[in-house]
C-alpha cells in the first residue's frame, strides 16, 4: 500500500508544480460546456432539459480522457515508466496510486465544470449538490479506474492520443448509462437507486480487473 | 560457486531483427562482469532482459533464484527487490526535487527510513547542495549522479549499470569508480555495460564482448582480462558489426 501512496504523492506533487494537466482538463471541459451552450438552440426547452445530464457527462468524459493521456505522458519523460515497472511492490498498488491521483484531479475539474454547466444551462444543481457530488464521485472513480488501465496500454503505442479514446469509450458504456441516468433522475426528482447500483457495480468491476491486469500492462 | 545470474541460449527478437542470439552467461555472486561491444551490439537489450524490463524470446534466465520476467509474481517481486538498474534514461521526474525523486524511489521500494537513505545518497553523490533543486534544472552530469543514487536507493544485491560514466566529469567518474569498487568489496554482483576498455579492465573480474547480438569474446578470469586480448576481442566485434 505504501507504493500506492508514494505514486499518489508523486503525481499530485508533480501536478502541483506544473499544473499543466488540471489546467488543460479544466479548459477543455469548460470549452465543451461553452460549445454545447452555443450549439444547442435557445428554445430547446424541455427537450434540452432531458438531455442535460448526458451533456454534462460528455464534458466529464472528454476531460478525463485528456487527463489520463497526460498522466502517463509524465511517465514517458526520462522513461520513468520503467522505474515504476522495476518497483518490487505489487504493480496493482502502482495502479491504485495512479488511479487515485487521476480521481483527485478529475474531481476538481468535475466540480468546476458542474458550476459552469449549471450557469450555462440554468440547471438547479445547488439544492441537490450533495447527492450530485456522490454521483459525480462514483462516476469519476470509474472513469479514473478504467481510464488509468487503458492509458497505460495506450502510452506505449504510436498513436496514443487516438488510441486511448478508441479503447476506453466502448468500455465506458455501462458507467455512462449509470451516471447519466442517476444524474437525470436526480435533476427530475426521481429515485436514483437503480442507476447508482449500476454505477457502483461498474466501478467495482473496473477496479478489480484493472488492479489484476496492470501487472501485465507494465511489461514491455 | 553460487551464481547471481545464469543465462542459457538467451535470445531476443524484435520482429525479424535478432537483437540477441544464443547468449550463455554465468555471473558468480559478488563478482563484476563487464559487457563490452560496439553500438548496436545488444548490450542494453541484454541488461534490460536481466532487469526483467523485457522478456526473452527464447532461452532461460535466472537472476538470483528466478526469471525476472517469467517467474511467479511473488518471485518476480523478490528479484526486482534485489536489482538496482541504471539505464540510458534517468527515470527521474523533472518536477520533483533531487531529494523528492530519491524519496519517491525509496518509498516505492519500501525502504524503512526513506529520508535518511535519500540524504545519505545525496551526500554520497555530492549533491547535498542541490537536494532541493528541481531535477529539470540539473545538468546531464548531475542528473546522471542522481540517477545512480536512485538505482542504489534500496541497497540492491545485484547492480546493473548501462554506461554509468556517461555525462560524468572526471571527478565524478573517479568517484563512481571508487563507489563501484566499494560495492564489489561489499560482495555485490555488478554487471557493467561500457565502451571504455580501460575502466572495464580496472573494475571487472570477467568480461564479454558482444557484436550483432552474439558473444564474440569471453574473458572469464582476471588473467584473461589482458588488455591486448580484450582489445582484440573488441576489434573483432567492430569488424563483425561493420
Amino acid at each position: 500500500m505504501s507504493a500506492a501512496l508514494a505514486v499518489l504523492w508523486k503525481d499530485l506533487l508533480s501536478e502541483w508544480r506544473s499544473r499543466d494537466r488540471v489546467i488543460s482538463m479544466l479548459l477543455f471541459s469548460l470549452l465543451v460546456v461553452v460549445v454545447l451552450h452555443f450549439a444547442l438552440p435557445p428554445d430547446a426547452g424541455s427537450t434540452l432539459r432531458a438531455g442535460t445530464a448526458g451533456l454534462l457527462w460528455v464534458a466529464y468524459v472528454f476531460a478525463a480522457v485528456l487527463g489520463m493521456n497526460r498522466s502517463f505522458a509524465l511517465e514517458l519523460e526520462n522513461e520513468a515508466l520503467s522505474g515504476l515497472a522495476l518497483a518490487p511492490a505489487d504493480r496493482g498498488y502502482v495502479y491504485l496510486g495512479k488511479a487515485a491521483a487521476s480521481f483527485v484531479l478529475l474531481a476538481a475539474v468535475q466540480a468546476a465544470t458542474a458550476f459552469a454547466f449549471a450557469l450555462a444551462f440554468d440547471v438547479a444543481l445547488l439544492p441537490v449538490a450533495a447527492r450530485f457530488a456522490g454521483i459525480a464521485a462514483l462516476g469519476g472513480l470509474g472513469l479514473s479506474a478504467i481510464g488509468t488501465l487503458f492509458a497505460a496500454v495506450a502510452v506505449r503505442t504510436r498513436q496514443r492520443e487516438v488510441m486511448l479514446p478508441l479503447l476506453l469509450l466502448p468500455v465506458l458504456v455501462p458507467l455512462l448509462l449509470g451516471a447519466v441516468r442517476a444524474t437525470a433522475a436526480l435533476l427530475d426528482g426521481d429515485g436514483i437507486g437503480a442507476p447508482l447500483r449500476l454505477l457502483a457495480v461498474s466501478d467495482a468491476i473496473y477496479l478489480i480487473v484493472s488492479f489484476v491486469l496492470f501487472d501485465f500492462v507494465l511489461d514491455e | 560457486m553460487t551464481l547471481a545470474i545464469a543465462a542459457r541460449g538467451l535470445e531476443k527478437r524484435f520482429g525479424r531483427v535478432h537483437a540477441l542470439r544464443g547468449i550463455d552467461l554465468e555471473v558468480p555472486r559478488g563478482t563484476t562482469l563487464a559487457v563490452l561491444g560496439p553500438n548496436g551490439a545488444g548490450k542494453s537489450t541484454l541488461l534490460r532482459l536481466l532487469a526483467g524490463l523485457s522478456r526473452a524470446s527464447a532461452g532461460s534466465l535466472l537472476v538470483g533464484e528466478a526469471d525476472p520476467a517469467r517467474a511467479r509474481a511473488s518471485d518476480r517481486r523478490r528479484v526486482r527487490a534485489a536489482i538496482g538498474y541504471l539505464g540510458h534514461a534517468t527515470f527521474l521526474y523533472p518536477d520533483l526535487t533531487a531529494r523528492e525523486n530519491l524519496l519517491f524511489a525509496a518509498r516505492l521500494h519500501g525502504v524503512a527510513d526513506a529520508r535518511a537513505r535519500a540524504d545519505a545518497l545525496l551526500a554520497q553523490q555530492g549533491l547535498e547542495g542541490a537536494a532541493d533543486r528541481l531535477a529539470r534544472s540539473f545538468s546531464r552530469g548531475m542528473a546522471q549522479r542522481l540517477a545512480i543514487a536512485r538505482s542504489l536507493v534500496h541497497d540492491p544485491a545485484i547492480v546493473l549499470l548501462d554506461e554509468p560514466f556517461t555525462g560524468l566529469d572526471p571527478a565524478a567518474g573517479a568517484a563512481l569508480e571508487l563507489e563501484l569498487r566499494r560495492m564489489h568489496q561489499e560482495g555485490r554482483t555488478l554487471v557493467l555495460v561500457t565502451h571504455e576498455l580501460g575502466r572495464a579492465r580496472g573494475l571487472a573480474d570477467a568480461a564479454i564482448v558482444l557484436a550483432r547480438g552474439r558473444v564474440v569474446h569471453r574473458a572469464a578470469t582476471l588473467a584473461e582480462l589482458d588488455p591486448l586480448a580484450l582489445e582484440a576481442g573488441f576489434r573483432r566485434g567492430l569488424e563483425r558489426t561493420a
